[in-house]
């Protein structure tokens, strides 16, 4: 129903309106350069090292008996190797399958050496030829990086000396052990 | 609706305030993704990633890209690759296991790294610091291909390597 307008004299007001419309122009340039440029995909690294090889000879650590911790991962299993450098090496195998469950089982294993073995922050990694990466990063995963349940570990910072928390790694060293001539 | 012998014109308005709203909130999320990721990098579209728990993010731009058939280093092809394999021909000379044309770039890439250290790193002592190198290789390639290129860079005195993963939740 349309209502009459009453006849309203308007006064002489300057309205003042913004003029958005070079406002939305930057907001959609903006936008497009931004959307064009994102990265939706986040991105990590998994770090390793490979034995570094050196004419200059072994430096000897007489006296020290060290824990060596080795993960070996084929097809279809995964072994945990534990042995002393030293005399009683009191060699250790733990097996476990090549599966989701058993990278679980695994981790809690290698969880329990370091809690053992404080000090021993470095595991060498040995695997056959035939396993893809994929399997492999889910193995570094699984040895390498702490989970929230996990207890967590110390260690000593190089350069000022003390001792740290340690809130991301199990093992933070892992040498590819396979990766040599 | 129309009217007969009417002569009214109905205006039409676009509201563009919830448009506005809308673009603001989008570019300070862009703006705030943008600033916060330290390295751009768009994951070649030639290979997908394993996905990994890692916390660690991306702080160079890979120098040795491995798609499903192909071997990059620092962006210029140096190998075909054949399910999972460097064809016999391409493999170069015999070099212990490793992959000749990896080896040579990477040799030059160490070579000009030391020369630039040479220059501007006063302590000698870091002149001769090994290296570290990024990789990124499709998830469905054996390790016995990783392991080549790990020789060859382990021969061109790269003994650190940074793999580039798919960072998914804990």
């Amino acid at each position: 129903m349309r209502r009459k307008r009453k006849g309203i004299k308007r006064q002489d007001v300057t309205d003042i309106e913004l003029n958005i419309i070079p406002f939305i122009d930057v907001f959609s340039m903006l936008n497009t350069f931004l959307l064009f440029s994102a990265v939706f995909v986040a991105t990590g690294i998994i770090e390793v090292q490979v034995p570094f090889l050196s004419n200059a000879p072994q430096p000897k650590e007489e006296g020290q008996r060290t824990l060596e911790v080795k993960v070996d991962a084929a097809k279809d299993k995964l072994q945990v190797i534990t042995e002393y450098s030293k005399d009683p090496r009191n060699e250790q195998k733990f097996d476990f399958p090549n599966t989701k469950e058993g990278m679980d089982r695994m981790h809690e294993r290698l969880v329990s050496i370091r809690q053992a073995n404080p000090t021993q922050d470095k595991l060498s990694f040995f695997s056959e030829d035939d396993v893809i990466w994929e399997t492999i990063s889910a193995i570094l995963d699984a040895a390498k990086f702490r989970k929230q349940t996990d207890p967590v570990f110390s260690f000593k910072n190089e350069k000022t000396g003390a001792m740290e928390q340690d809130q991301q790694f199990v093992f933070p060293k892992i040498v590819m052990g396979s990766v040599i001539l | 609706m129309a009217s007969v012998g009417g002569g009214s014109k109905e205006t039409l308005t676009l509201n563009l305030y919830p448009m506005l709203d809308i673009f603001s909130i989008l570019i300070v999320f862009l703006l705030m993704s943008y600033s916060t990721d330290p390295v751009s990098h768009d994951v070649n579209s030639g290979l997908e990633l394993p996905d990994s728990v890692t916390m660690v993010t991306l702080d160079e731009l890979p120098a040795i890209v491995v798609t499903k058939s192909e071997l990059f280093v620092n962006d210029k092809k140096v190998a075909d690759v054949v399910n999972g394999e460097i064809p016999k021909d391409q493999l170069g000379e015999s070099f212990q296991g490793g992959i000749r044309p990896v080896y040579d770039e990477l040799k030059r890439i160490a070579d000009a790294n030391k020369r630039i250290a040479a220059a501007t790193i006063n302590d000698p002592a870091q002149v001769g610091k090994t290296g570290a190198l990024t990789m990124e290789m499709d998830k469905g390639h054996p390790f016995k291909l990783m392991k080549r290129i790990m020789l060859s860079a382990q021969q061109a005195e790269f003994v650190t390597f940074k793999l580039v993963v798919t960072r998914v939740e804990n």
